[in-house]
Formats: C-alpha cells, sequence, structure tokens
C-alpha cells in the first residue's frame, strides 16, 4: 500500500484519540483531576501547542538552535520586569520578549558585520544574556520579599505554579500566535522555503521574517514557564521533528506537531503535577523526545524501519528478477524456454544473491525444481522473464535514445516497469525502436 | 593528586615562605582569580577549535550533558556502597563518557538523514540533560548537586575549599598515662546508674586520663601539647584540578597543533592525507567535557560556555592567524576574569558601586537594590562579552567601526568611479553636449542633485574633471584613473576591450 498524505488524517486522528484516551486512563490509575491539576494539564497541553506550531518554522528553516539562545536570552528581562513589576505573569512575558528580540538581533548584528558564524554568535548571544539575567536575579534575591521564589521556576520550568488567570493569558497571546501564523501562512510558507522567489516577488522578506521571529520568541517566552530555560529548545523543535516524519505538508506537519507538543506539555504537567519532586520540564522533554524515537522508527516512507524494509525487499526482488534472467537467457541459449539452469552455474554467474532469488522466484512460481539442483522455468515464469527481457531492453533503449527522442529525463532503474516511470508515448516510440532492433535481430539469424 | 599538589607546592616555596604563601592563598580574591585564569585557559584552548569547526555549541550541549555523567557516576559509587565524593576521578571519568555520547547521539540522529543537524543537536542535549535532571530529583537528594551550582557554581568559595599540607610538627601525639603531659580528673562511676548525686556519700570515685589518646599535630597545638604549631600550607583544591585540565589541554594543542590545524580547516584533505579526523575529533570533544566538569564548581555549567567561546570569537576579529589567536584567547579571557571579579565585588576600575546604586536610588526609586551584589562567575562573563563588544567596535579589520568606514569609502570610491565612466564613455560622443551639460547630468546617471554636486565636488577637487561652459569634463588625470579602474575590477576580456577603447 502507498502511503499517501491523506493518510496523515489517520495519524492525526489516533493521537485525537490517544488524548480521549489519556485522560480516562489516567483518571483509572488514581490521578484526581481537582481544579489545579486541570488547570495546569490545560495549560501544559496550550503551551505545547503554542511551541509545536513556531516550532515548525524553527526547524524548517534550520533554525532549531535559536530556540536555546533565544530563551537564554529571555532571562534578563524576566529579571527586569520582575524588579519593576513584581511577579506578574503578563509583565514577565513583555520583559521576556524584549530580551529575547534584543537577543535575536543581537545575533544577526554580529553575523551580518563580523566573519562569525551563526553557531559561535548564537553561544556568544545565550552567555552574555544569561550572565546578565543571573546577575540581577542575585539583586532579587536580596529582597526580605519571598515572592522571588517565583522566578526559579523560569529556569527549570514548573508547571506547578500555573494558575487560572495564566491560562487566560495564555489563550489570549496563542489566539493571536494562531491568527497572526493563520493570518500570513502563505507568506511565511515562501520565505520558509524559497527567501530568494520571495524577494524576487516583491515580498517583505526582512519584515516577514522580523514578524516570525517574533512569533517564535513569544512562543519560547510562553513556554518557558513549562520547560524552563534550558529544556525550552527541546520543546520547541521536539514535536515538529516528531510531525516531520509523517507528512511533506506544512499545514499537516504543523497541525501535527501542535498536537505532539500538546500532548507532551499535558502529560508532563500532568506527570509532575502528581509528583512534585519532578521538575515539570524534564517530564515534558523526555515524552517529546520519546515520540520523536517513535516517529524516526516508524513513520512510514521516511522512517527507519520502513526504509530498512524497503531496502530488504529492494535486494529480494533485484536477486529475484537478476535470476529469472539469467534462467531465461540460459535456456534461450538451449533454443528452450523451459530448459533448466543447474544452480552451481547460477551461482557462479550471479554470486551469493542467487540463492536468495532462487527461493523468491520458487516462492512465487515462477520456476520449479527439475531434478538435483536444477532449476527451470514456469509458463507465468517464461511470461515474467520475458516482460522482464523486454524492460530491459526498453531501458537500454531509454538511455541511448532519451535526448534524440527528446524523451523526459528520469533516474534510470532497470529493475521498475518502464512503464510505470515514463509517458504512454515516450514508451510507445521506445517499443517501435524496440521491435525494429528485435526485427533485425530477427532477420540475422 | 595530593602528591601533585605537594610538589607544585614543593616548586613555589623555592620563591616564598609558607606564611607569604598561606596569607595570599586565605584570599578569596586571588584565589577565585586564579582559578578563573586556569579557567579562562583550560576553555580557550579547546574553544579555538570548536569556533573554527562551526562546532561552538557542541560546548554548550555538553556542558549540559556532563551533568548527566556526574549523576550516573554518583549513582554507581552509591551503588557501589563507596562514600560519594564530589572529588573522585570516577565523576571525570562518567563526565568524559556523557560528553562522547552526546556527540555520538548528535551524530546518530544526524546520520539517520531525517533531521538536520542543528536539530539533532537541539533534541541530543536537553534529552540528556532531562534525563539527569529527572535522576538527580529521584535518586540523588542532599547533595552538592542542586540546581543553583549547576548553574552558577562558587568561584567565590574556592579558597575555603583546601587540602592542607603539613611540613613540619606533623606527627600525631599520644599520650600514655605516664606521660609528663597527661592530665587526670576525677569521675564518678556510679552516679548515673544509681541516680545518684556526686555529692552523694555513697558515691565512688575514679581517676582517668583527661587527654589521653592520638592526637593530630592540629590537635596537639591547640591543646598545648606541643610548644610550637605544626607548619601548614593549605591549599585550594580548585586550583590543583584546573591547573591539571589547563596543562593537559596544553599539550594536547601542542603535540597535535599540525594535525588539528589541518583538520579544522580541511577535513577532506586531512582523511585524504591519511589522518584519522574522527579520533582528534572525539578526543577534542573528551578535553571539552573534561574542562567543562573540572569547571562546574567554579563557574557553573552555562557560563562556562562563555570561557569557551568568547575569548576565542574575540581573538578571531582580531587576526587570522591560528597561533596568535590561540596565544591571544586565553589572555581575553585571563582578562575578563580580572575585571569580572572587582566587578562583582563592587570595585570596578577603583569606582564603588556601591555608591552608584546609592546616587541612583536617590534619583530614580530602587525599591531598595541600594546593595551591589552579583555572582562572580556572572560578572566575569559579562566583563568577558564588554571585551568582546569592545574588540568587535575597535578592531582594525574586522571591526564595526572599519566595516562601516570601509563600507562608505567604498561606497564613494563606487560614485566617483560611476561619474568618471559616464563622463569618459560620452566624451566626443555624438550626443556629448547633451550628457555632460552640468544641468542634466544628474538626470543622465539617475541621482538625486545633490548626490552629484558632492560627487562631483568631490571629482573636481582631486582634478579628475573640470567644468568648461555648463559642461563637465573628464581631466586626462580623470582618464587614467578610469584606466586603472578597469585593469583593476574587471574580468581579462572585459579589460581588453576598455584598454582597447581608451587607447582609441
Amino acid at each position: 500500500m502507498q502511503y499517501k498524505s491523506h493518510h496523515v488524517w489517520w495519524v492525526i486522528a489516533i493521537m485525537a484519540l490517544i488524548f480521549l484516551i489519556f485522560i480516562p486512563l489516567s483518571i483509572a490509575l488514581g490521578v484526581r483531576y481537582d481544579y489545579t491539576l486541570t488547570t495546569v494539564a490545560v495549560g501544559g497541553a496550550l503551551l505545547g501547542a503554542i511551541s509545536g506550531m513556531l516550532g515548525t518554522f524553527t526547524v524548517l528553516r534550520k533554525e532549531s538552535l535559536m530556540g536555546d539562545a533565544l530563551s537564554h536570552a529571555a532571562l534578563p528581562g524576566i529579571a527586569i520586569a520582575f524588579l519593576i513589576a513584581g511577579r506578574q505573569l503578563g509583565w514577565l512575558l513583555v520583559g521576556a520578549g524584549i530580551a529575547g528580540w534584543i537577543g535575536a538581533q543581537g545575533i544577526r548584528a554580529i553575523t551580518n558585520t563580523t566573519r562569525i558564524k551563526q553557531d559561535a554568535a548564537m553561544g556568544i548571544v545565550l552567555t552574555t544574556f544569561f550572565a546578565l539575567g543571573l546577575t540581577f536575579l542575585s539583586f532579587i534575591q536580596q529582597l526580605p520579599d519571598a515572592s522571588q521564589a517565583g522566578l526559579d521556576q523560569f529556569i527549570f520550568g514548573q508547571a506547578a505554579a500555573i494558575v487560572r488567570r495564566d491560562v487566560e493569558l495564555i489563550i489570549i497571546v496563542g489566539t493571536f500566535a494562531l491568527l497572526g501564523i493563520l493570518f500570513f501562512w502563505k507568506e511565511f510558507k515562501l520565505i520558509t522555503f524559497d527567501r530568494e522567489f520571495a524577494g524576487a516577488n516583491g515580498y517583505p522578506v526582512q519584515l516577514l521574517d522580523l514578524l516570525l521571529g517574533t512569533l517564535i520568541v513569544v512562543a519560547i517566552v510562553l513556554g518557558l514557564q513549562l520547560a524552563g530555560v534550558i529544556l525550552m529548545v527541546g520543546m520547541l523543535i521536539a514535536p515538529a521533528v516528531a510531525a516531520r516524519q509523517w507528512t511533506h505538508h506544512l499545514g499537516q506537519m504543523t497541525i501535527l506537531s501542535m498536537m505532539f507538543g500538546a500532548f507532551s506539555g499535558a502529560s508532563g504537567a500532568v506527570i509532575s503535577g502528581i509528583d512534585t519532586g519532578l521538575p515539570t520540564g524534564p517530564i515534558i522533554i523526555t515524552v517529546a523526545f520519546t515520540l520523536v524515537f517513535i516517529s524516526l522508527l516508524f513513520a512510514p516512507e521516511r522512517g527507519l524501519l520502513w526504509t530498512w524494509w524497503r531496502q530488504l525487499q529492494d535486494k529480494r526482488r533485484f536477486a529475484a528478477i537478476n535470476v529469472l534472467i539469467d534462467i531465461y537467457r540460459h535456456a534461450c541459449q538451449h533454443d528452450d524456454p523451459h530448459y533448466p539452469a543447474p544452480e552451481g552455474y547460477l551461482r557462479a554467474l550471479r554470486g551469493p544473491i542467487a540463492k536468495t532469488g532462487l527461493y523468491y522466484l520458487h516462492k512465487a512460481g515462477l520456476i520449479r525444481s527439475v531434478g538435483k539442483d536444477k532449476w527451470a522455468l514456469t509458463d507465468s515464469g517464461e511470461a515474467a522473464a520475458i516482460h522482464e527481457d523486454r524492460n530491459r531492453l526498453l531501458w537500454a533503449l531509454y538511455r541511448q535514445h532519451s535526448e534524440a527522442l527528446s524523451l523526459p529525463s528520469i533516474r534510470e532503474e532497470r529493475e521498475i516497469d518502464i512503464r510505470h516511470c515514463l509517458p504512454e508515448d515516450a514508451v510507445s516510440q521506445l517499443e517501435v525502436l524496440a521491435n525494429e532492433l528485435t526485427d533485425k535481430q530477427n532477420l540475422e539469424s | 593528586m595530593l602528591i601533585i599538589e605537594r610538589m607544585i607546592i614543593d616548586i613555589l616555596l623555592n620563591f616564598t615562605s609558607i606564611e607569604q604563601l598561606n596569607t595570599f592563598m586565605a584570599q578569596p580574591r586571588n584565589v577565585a582569580i586564579i582559578v578563573g585564569a586556569l579557567v579562562a585557559i583550560a576553555a580557550a584552548l579547546p574553544g579555538v577549535f570548536l569556533l573554527l569547526r562551526k562546532m561552538a555549541l557542541t560546548s554548550d550541549a555538553i556542558s549540559h550533558t556532563v551533568l548527566l555523567g556526574i549523576v550516573v557516576a554518583f549513582m554507581i559509587m552509591v551503588g557501589l556502597g563507596a562514600n560519594p565524593d564530589l572529588n573522585s576521578p570516577l565523576l571525570l571519568i562518567g563526565a568524559a563518557a556523557a560528553g562522547v555520547v552526546t556527540v555520538m547521539l548528535t551524530e546518530a540522529i544526524y546520520r539517520s538523514g531525517l533531521v538536520k543537524a542543528d536539530a539533532a543537536l537541539g533534541l541530543a542535549f536537553p534529552f540528556l540533560f532531562a534525563l539527569a535532571i529527572i535522576l538527580i530529583s529521584h535518586y540523588v537528594d542532599n547533595v552538592h548537586l542542586d540546581e543553583d551550582a549547576v548553574l552558577v557554581g562558587e568561584i567565590g568559595v574556592a579558597y575555603a575549599n583546601i587540602n592542607v599540607h603539613c611540613y613540619e610538627q606533623c606527627d600525631s601525639i599520644t599520650i600514655t598515662p605516664d606521660d609528663a603531659r597527661a592530665e587526670f580528673g576525677r569521675r564518678c562511676t556510679n552516679c548515673s546508674a544509681g541516680g545518684l548525686s556526686p555529692r552523694d556519700p555513697e558515691a565512688e570515685f575514679e581517676t582517668y586520663c583527661i587527654n589521653c589518646g592520638t592526637h593530630t599535630a592540629a590537635e596537639a597545638w591547640r591543646e598545648r601539647l606541643i610548644d610550637s604549631p605544626p607548619v601548614q600550607v593549605r591549599w585550594p583544591r580548585a586550583i590543583t584540578t584546573m591547573g591539571l585540565i589547563a596543562l593537559v589541554n596544553i599539550i594536547f594543542i601542542t603535540l597535535f597543533y599540525k594535525e588539528l590545524k589541518l583538520v579544522s580547516f580541511d577535513e577532506a584533505l586531512a582523511g585524504a592525507l591519511g589522518f584519522r579526523p574522527t579520533v582528534l575529533h572525539y578526543t577534542l570533544m573528551i578535553l571539552v567535557s573534561l574542562t567543562a566538569v573540572a569547571a562546574f564548581d567554579a563557574v557553573g555549567s552555562i557560563l562556562v560556555v562563555a570561557f569557551f567561546i568568547i575569548p576565542v570569537a574575540t581573538a578571531y576579529l582580531l587576526t587570522d592567524r591560528l597561533s596568535l589567536i590561540i596565544i591571544l584567547s586565553p589572555i581575553f579571557g585571563i582578562a575578563g576574569v580580572y575585571w569580572g571579579y572587582d566587578l562583582a565585588r563592587g570595585y570596578f576600575w577603583g569606582l564603588p558601586l556601591d555608591g552608584v546604586l546609592q546616587w541612583l536610588d536617590s534619583i530614580i526609586e530602587l525599591n531598595g537594590y541600594t546593595t551591589w551584589n552579583t555572582s562572580i562567575s556572572a560578572a566575569m562573563v559579562l566583563m568577558l562579552a564588554a571585551i568582546f563588544v569592545v574588540v568587535w567596535m575597535m578592531s582594525p579589520r574586522y571591526g564595526l567601526i572599519a566595516t562601516i568606514i570601509n563600507r562608505r569609502l567604498r561606497r564613494l570610491q563606487f560614485e566617483d568611479q560611476m561619474l568618471l565612466v559616464h563622463l569618459y564613455n560620452h566624451l566626443g560622443g555624438e550626443r556629448e553636449a547633451e550628457e555632460l551639460a552640468l544641468e542634466t547630468l544628474h538626470q543622465h546617471l539617475q541621482w538625486p542633485r545633490m548626490k552629484l554636486e558632492r560627487v562631483l565636488a568631490r571629482v573636481r577637487l582631486r582634478q579628475l574633471a573640470k567644468i568648461q561652459h555648463g559642461q563637465v569634463y573628464i581631466t586626462q588625470a580623470g582618464i587614467e584613473a578610469v584606466r586603472n579602474f578597469a585593469e583593476q575590477n574587471l574580468p581579462v576580456e572585459h579589460q581588453e576591450q576598455i584598454i582597447r577603447a581608451v587607447g582609441d
């Protein structure tokens, strides 16, 4: 069965189903959804979804580590906002956003005006801003005011600290981010995949970069209280990397990434909500990384298992077809299509894959065993061999004449039926050539 | 470890006395700056090659994941029933292993071909770090591995964490009851058992020796059992650890300088010449891990990254020569450490920062944040960054100011050339009168009039063009300039065309 893009909706539906199962399952396991835990779970899910949504763009733009740099860069903003306004999530987020934004511009300034590459520029901004943040934090720690304890959550993440008002704020900001993404969907898609093309068509690339960058900073800043400064990069990119394995479509990838993010966020928040000894960030990252691991292994088309299986199949098919042709040619030399070929001869000709080929040909009923270690074509085997032989001839002709006949240029794979690879009229042109060739050979003989 | 320390101290004692050494090492400032300088040297050396190989953020990843190595080593020690000790060599092995695991995991994810290189790093290290945090919070309680130490480090208290090396009067003293120094007392033998008061007539007493037993030299001096105190050197442990790591890094860089250079600039060539870049690569990663874990106590896991990257980037802006970068980077690191300590302690270049804050408080409300108190390692990193910014601005070749000036000069030069080429091309041409008229020249060049006047003034000042009867003409010197410019800037075939044209 071919894996088509619309099959991703099944994956999305299954994720939704897992969500639905997750709640009764956790209740069955003894989780009690009181007011606090519900708030934390909803907050975690929302934050995960927002990170997943914007993480898609970060990963596709190959700026994954920007998430790391900017989450560290947000710290001084948080600290200054705390010094000015106290522990109010809204102001802390504004501070973090401004600092993260300045950090992003700093990285751009360093890479644009010097020969320092982006990785080192990110390292410089990351550590400097973090040191600045720690400096301000040590000022805050002098205060007798106990409310400074709330700031630690930004370094390691503490979902338990999310309250109702935070969730409302997250919903508002998240809605704006979602609307921004939806409104500029086409533009963001364009600057993500082909900046030059976007620029040449008159899109304000710099401005769009800035807008998308700002939205990413918003996602990072919101996610900080869940995952913490250090692990935020994982929360941003892991859902997107996992989602990337399942689909080639940006829209599907974004939806899937949001679901993965929401799942990791909610489960991390709930698990750490139950056992308060566990910080939220690490749990979320572990869940998200498990999703990545599953995706890398099992995703159709791209996944490692899938690739491994396909390579195995190709190898078997390759062996079978080659051995089939060998038997056929051997038989043709004896002017009897059912003339048996000795196994030793085939092995000498084809090497170790001969045995594999014989096994699968026999299983498919294309050859039968005649006497000791001798193999002859069956009727269906003869038909298949003639077909394959013809196919090879067509491929050979394609290689010789494709330019002269101005046929479409494709990758040559002799084991695949050429009729699947080329348009009909091109094949019929090749057929004409092939008929001429065989006629000439018949005449000569 | 102790033997090495003893050797270092013996060497130092050739130059100074024990008292001086002790006084020096009792100063938090001296110890912090020495340890910081050693961190700077140890980190900058591998940092050079990280930067050149565009792997700067690998140091960030490794400095986080060494925590996992430490925790696992810690758990193994506890599991074996050994006394958990944060100075055990097992921790170093664990850290080196964690660094290698990080790099291998990143490469494994990347090699699957499904994930880009940057995302692979961004997946690998948060995962390993998350594991470390989960393990800490679940299995390792009440140890030094708390979260603040992970982030900030405690370079300020490095002076208090010492090994004592004794030089004279070191023997422990055993006092027997026969000894002249033995002191005796009386105690009641049946008081507590019988509930009697010592004054009770039924109480029984015995004589016993108060200070019998074995005393270390220090205890013996406290009890005044010996006449003079033991002569000891109090040596901060961090200096030995960091010094060793710095030494290992220096040796590695010296021995493999040529190979590292080759691998950093042309990995393919290195492979073709028969070097094994992989071995060198992993050795470098092990050194980064060891440096990160040794610097862990001193500056914390995030800020050590600054010592890997920032001084090297600073040197990289100043020079192209690898050997110079290797020498300059530790120097910038040490400078940052030195000024950073003063910044943290509130006396920056003699400026009392407490006073500044109080002055600020009198102008704007500071809500009582008037005492200057910051983390030392953070202040050091800020100074590293400040040095970077200064060099970034001022560097003669790659600095911001130099770049801006160069760009501007090049633009001016380009404008001059545009004008001269225009004047030259239309000199003696059919539409000369129209194209070279002063009134309309700016329209032909599609420049604002002001711009033309500026450029024209410059060109006339250099006597490359002149104005006659409302027409602008190129002078002989101007023609020379166009010819030079054509020779320098155009591909050969165009040069020939132009030279031919100019020659006509």
